[in-house]
């Protein structure tokens, strides 16, 4: 937008509404300031620490975890939408007056302008980040939100041999891949809800956790075993388990990659596709 | 126990199924015929859930309720509990509004998976996710959840538009972004101060403390919030100020993509409008913000559409002003208002539907949209030319079609509460859509050609006719037998309704 245009009437009212906005705003803060409801959050606060040893886990990827689920969605959307818009003219219908498909060019690199050591150190660091984001989604069980975590620091590696080698990117992610290894973060996210609506009727029921005793003990042993956690505490030897959250936040950290790394890739390298009449011919 | 589970098995299937659909046509990507096929498969699945459910609760991730007077966990719904779950409903009404988008969906799918060529998925991916935010906003019972989805549809409306793939489809859904990180945040901050102000994010709890409570100079904050709830419903349904944006992005797209987008759009119109009504309804002043925005998009939406010459945007501004439509009955808040409203909403789905693939068709006859062209189309498709006319009967609120029902309905709840203004305003928005719309038929489809310039006839796929033919009878049967909607919806309309003198 150009600044100019909010000159004259346009600009009062814009300010006009800027102040009234702020005044309500910060008035009802003010208010709201040692009067906050503590609600639903007392009861959550008193049951989280049966699931995992963090409550921010429990709370984000159990109790809300159908909430997140749909957030996650949106990153997911988010890719999609960028390869539609760099790719603008891929998906075309027959019949209509369809524009060219707009050519959007990879950016261009010099990486000639890089330093030796910087060349050189490029993939250890690539690699250090890829190691660090994994040890990060595997101790998920202990920590909020590791999934996502992971996912950005890994798809910062590959943001950052990108910038250091070009076209030549050692992590070779092409965007198939990509958009698979989204599907099988968001489908998989998705399909944790299963085991539960199976058993117990409700979808995304923490089976592995069951601090409700809704399900039958095996299927609680095989979602819950494989993270039981022991907890050493002054008043003794403490037991839980986070149950399905681990998995959820693994399908979190694929979902993360496939999607921050697709958006990544359409704007370093552009998204364009073969003409239809050269796919059908071969090559 | 109670009638309603709080596990009903429909609920996250109907949330769950598009969005897995979603993820498998983006992975398969440009394999067309699997596309074809797991989309419509799943679109009739998705239908007969919505029409062989029961109805219920569904509380995700089965956490249980408290009961603040025993003190003691329970599932049963009917008990007043803090909820501890993210709440799901599938009422009645929640059942005749999915029962129609999905229907719609099937529809689109069918046209869309015919018309569009290769590398179809993520575009596909997009109109399942679309439908599979306005089921979650119909259906939750939490306002966290609802700025979610709100947040969702509204990138996945850019998604739709983008996909359409012209440059003016690009900037209309940039611009329509752009509008959605203020509306997004604005919503984000209307449940941030209900949160702060009671602790309760389900929606049934959060009114529920707010009437047991005296809130004393602390209401202002629910005008506050209030203020940023209207951001929000005036950006989700393209009400004024926001209708330019809104009519590009109808404009934009395909018109099989427009006829999900308008569907999703004034669903979302309803949902949020009752909870909006559920909130803050008694509140001085509410209801008078809310009807005065509606009675200004109807008239400006009709007045713009009666100065367009291309198809596509008078059908654009007509979805804007009967957008308005919808929301005046909302806003009206008693019983009438309220089936009115959410009857004009159904129909108006389904007619707008009927003129939208009348449009789409116009593509297979060489994709001549303006009015400025006589195209004669009639003499050539006479079957279109049929239902293009019966489509504008039923917009414009001619009897016996389903429009003229609604349509009744909200004048003689205008009149009721006293507003005879805004029955006059309803009833110049039908003629005016009349005129608006007859306008464009006549020259695109009844007037002979004034050039020797032929045609060019494309074979129109079978299911867009199905789908034409569909549409057109569902509006003639819902015009003679009204109460197949009308009961799904009153007993909604008279449990939140609220005595428009307070």
């Amino acid at each position: 937008m150009d600044p100019s245009e909010l000159r004259g009437k346009r600009g009062i009212i814009a300010v006009i509404a800027l102040l009234i906005i702020g005044v309500g705003l910060f008035s009802s803060l003010e208010k709201l300031a040692g009067n906050v409801s503590p609600g639903i959050s007392r009861i959550y606060n008193i049951l989280a620490y049966l699931v995992a040893p963090n409550n921010i886990a429990t709370w984000v990827y159990d109790w809300r975890g159908f909430d997140t689920l749909i957030e996650t969605a949106v990153i997911y959307v988010g890719a999609v939408v960028s390869a539609l818009v760099i790719g603008r003219g891929v998906v075309q219908m027959k019949h209509y007056s369809e524009e060219a498909p707009a050519t959007s060019p990879p950016l261009e690199y010099r990486t000639e302008s890089l330093t030796v050591i910087l060349r050189f150190l490029g993939l250890p660091a690539a690699i250090l980040l890829f190691s660090y984001g994994i040890m990060v989604v595997t101790a998920s069980s202990t920590s909020g939100g590791g999934g996502f975590q992971c996912g950005v620091i890994m798809t910062s590696a590959y943001l950052l041999a990108a910038i250091f080698y070009g076209k030549d990117n050692p992590i070779r992610f092409g965007k198939r891949f990509l958009i698979g290894i989204g599907a099988v973060g968001l489908g998989g996210y998705t399909l944790l809800g299963l085991p539960g609506f199976l058993t117990s009727g409700y979808w995304q029921y923490n089976v592995g956790a069951d601090i409700w005793n809704i399900v039958s003990p095996t299927l609680h042993s095989i979602f819950g075993d494989p993270f039981r956690l022991s907890l050493y505490l002054q008043e003794g030897i403490f037991y839980s388990t986070p149950g399905i959250i681990p998995l959820i936040n693994i399908a979190e950290a694929f979902n993360v990659v496939g999607a921050i790394g697709l958006i990544y890739f359409a704007f370093l390298y552009g998204w364009s596709e073969p003409a239809e009449d050269q796919e059908k011919g071969g090559k | 126990m109670s009638a309603y589970p709080s596990n009903l098995w429909s609920i996250p299937l109907l949330v769950v199924i598009p969005i897995l659909v979603a993820v498998v046509v983006n992975l398969v990507y440009n394999r067309v015929r699997l596309i074809k096929v797991i989309s419509i498969l799943s679109a009739v699945c998705l239908a007969l859930i919505a029409l062989f459910s029961s109805y219920g609760y569904h509380w995700f991730t089965g956490l249980p309720a408290l009961r603040p007077e025993t003190l003691t966990f329970t599932f049963d719904p009917s008990f007043p509990a803090w909820r501890l779950a993210l709440e799901f409903y599938f009422g009645p009404l929640q059942q005749v509004m999915i029962f129609v988008m999905s229907l719609i969906l099937i529809f689109v799918v069918a046209v869309a998976s015919g018309g569009l060529t290769k590398r179809q998925g993520p575009y596909m991916g997009m109109i399942f996710l679309l439908f599979a935010s306005a089921v979650i906003i119909i259906m939750v019972n939490d306002l966290y959840h609802l700025w979610i989805a709100v947040e969702i549809g509204s990138l996945v409306v850019a998604g739709v538009v983008v996909g359409s793939g012209t440059s003016v489809s690009h900037k209309a859904a940039l611009k329509y972004t752009f509008f959605s990180a203020l509306s997004g945040a604005g919503l984000a901050i209307a449940l941030a101060l209900i949160l702060g102000l009671t602790g309760y994010s389900n929606i049934s709890d959060a009114i529920r403390y707010l009437q047991s409570v005296n809130l004393g100079d602390m209401s202002i904050i629910l005008y506050v919030a209030f203020a940023f709830f209207v951001l929000s419903w005036i950006y989700a349904g393209g009400l004024a100020p926001i209708h330019p944006l809104k009519s590009e992005v109808y404009g934009a797209s395909f018109p099989h993509g427009t006829a999900m987008l308008q569907t999703q759009s004034k669903l979302m119109l309803v949902a949020i409008g009752i909870v909006m009504l559920r909130i803050f309804g008694t509140l001085p002043f509410v209801r008078e913000v809310m009807l005065a925005i509606s009675v200004i998009t109807m008239m400006l939406g009709v007045v713009m559409a009666l100065i367009q010459t291309d198809f596509r945007w008078i059908l654009a501004y007509l979805i804007i002003s009967h957008s308005g439509l919808v929301t005046v009955g909302i806003s009206l808040g008693t019983t009438e208002g309220l089936v009115g409203g959410i009857f004009q909403a159904v129909n108006d789905v389904i007619y707008m539907t009927v003129l939208l693939l009348c449009c789409e068709a116009l593509y297979y006859f060489g994709g001549k949209t303006s009015t400025r062209n006589s195209l004669g189309l009639a003499k050539k498709a006479p079957w279109l030319g049929m239902a293009v006319i019966l489509g504008t009967m039923a917009a414009s609120g001619i009897p016996p079609f389903n429009g003229f029902q609604s349509e009744l309905i909200l004048i003689q709840a205008a009149l009721k509460v006293g507003l005879p203004e805004v029955a006059a305003v309803i009833l110049m928005v039908s003629v005016t859509t009349f005129i608006a719309l007859f306008r464009a038929v006549y020259r695109l489809f009844l007037k002979p050609p004034e050039t020797s310039e032929t045609v060019t006839e494309v074979k129109v796929p079978r299911a867009l006719y199905i789908g034409l033919w569909f549409f057109v009878a569902m509006t003639l049967i819902i015009g003679v037998y009204p109460t197949i909607v009308v009961s799904f919806i009153t007993p909604v309309a008279q449990a939140v309704s609220i005595p428009w003198y307070l």
